[in-house]
């Protein structure tokens, strides 16, 4: 009886301790993540795959992701979303390649291309068409609940 | 040549896929005049897989040896480089990544080809087989560019070039050096005999 009293109180003490494991990671660590299994590595794996006797630029050496903002911004829809650059290298000299946003609650990708967004899909191949309003930050940031 | 031509055909069945863009095309998106442009893109690759190895055909001994087979393959793809491939690469070359120096390499190339073409056409009706070699020489030599304009663009990469400067260096060079090889072939470059002169005579004097 005494056991099973100890053992209660052990339980009941540690639903008090602060889990880590389940703690939500940061924006950035999140975003990094996303866009580096959703289009860095798919990006790298299209190359490994590719001809190279071809007039499309020959396959970087390799490519960084670097995450353009440390807090979320929101777009017209209260969206929250994360910009992000992707820079490649060639030889020596790293260049700005791609460049985009990633939305924190659906985890859609989206590149620039001039002054439009598309889904990040485009690159790997797919015939898909710019989507408006997105990746665009309100002026400012949405009140909180 | 006719290993490269292979090469490029099987890579280029993705631009016919539907619903699915080729890295080429990625690259170059947006352009203006969107749907003009790809429509061109694709008459120009179907054009030039068939083209560039019907003439690589019609230059064998074999086929000029069947005249009638040579002269109907030849008309063939005469209309397809004339009516398709010049007209496509030229409105494609104004939207050639790398800018003008491209661009007008690009023009200078299919300039080649339509000159050529239309002289060679036009010796051969005649019966003047030499100058119609000599045209036909400078055709085939501008298609082949696809192939050598290709590996030199690999080569260059695995030399560390700079990919904006390879794409310059990787056209001009295979079609200035293609034009200069056709001329040498047609007999009309030779270099002069005291170019290579040993500069210790064998017989002195």
């Amino acid at each position: 009886m005494t056991h099973l009293r100890t053992f209660s109180l052990s339980l009941l003490l540690l639903t008090f301790i602060p889990s880590h494991a389940g703690a939500e990671p940061t924006i950035q660590e999140w975003a990094k993540s996303r866009v580096n299994t959703g289009l860095v590595q798919a990006l790298n794996q299209r190359d490994a795959e590719r001809s190279r006797f071809s007039r499309v630029i020959q396959p970087p050496r390799e490519r960084r992701l670097r995450l353009l903002t440390s807090v979320p911004s929101y777009d017209e829809k209260e969206r929250a979303f994360a910009s992000y650059a992707i820079d490649v290298r060639y030889g020596d000299e790293w260049r700005a390649s791609v460049s985009g946003c990633v939305y924190r609650k659906s985890g859609q990708i989206y590149v620039q291309l001039d002054d439009e967004y598309r889904p990040a899909a485009f690159l790997l191949g797919e015939d898909v068409a710019p989507v408006k309003g997105v990746c665009l930050a309100r002026s400012a940031p949405p009140p909180r609940a | 040549m006719m290993a490269g031509a292979l090469l490029i055909g099987v890579a280029s069945l993705e631009y016919f896929q539907p619903q699915h863009l080729a890295p080429f095309v990625i690259e170059k998106l947006p352009v203006r005049f969107e749907a003009l442009w790809r429509a061109s893109l694709k008459v120009h690759v179907a054009s030039a897989l068939f083209s560039f190895p019907l003439c690589l055909l019609l230059m064998t001994r074999t086929l000029r040896r069947y005249r009638a087979w040579h002269r109907w393959l030849g008309r063939i793809a005469g209309m397809v480089v004339l009516g398709a491939l010049v007209p496509s690469g030229i409105f494609l070359s104004f939207e050639a990544k790398g800018g003008a120096s491209v661009a007008i390499g690009f023009l200078l190339s299919a300039g080649i080809v339509l000159v050529s073409m239309v002289a060679g056409v036009r010796a051969a009706r005649r019966g003047d087989v030499r100058l119609h070699a000599r045209g036909m020489r400078h055709v085939v030599a501008q298609l082949s560019v696809a192939v050598t304009s290709r590996a030199l663009l690999i080569l260059l990469d695995v030399s560390g070039v700079d990919p904006d400067s390879a794409y310059v260096v990787a056209l001009w060079i295979p079609v200035l050096g293609s034009a200069a090889l056709a001329e040498v072939f047609s007999g009309r470059l030779r270099f002069s005999e005291a170019q290579f002169t040993p500069s210790i005579s064998r017989n002195p004097t």
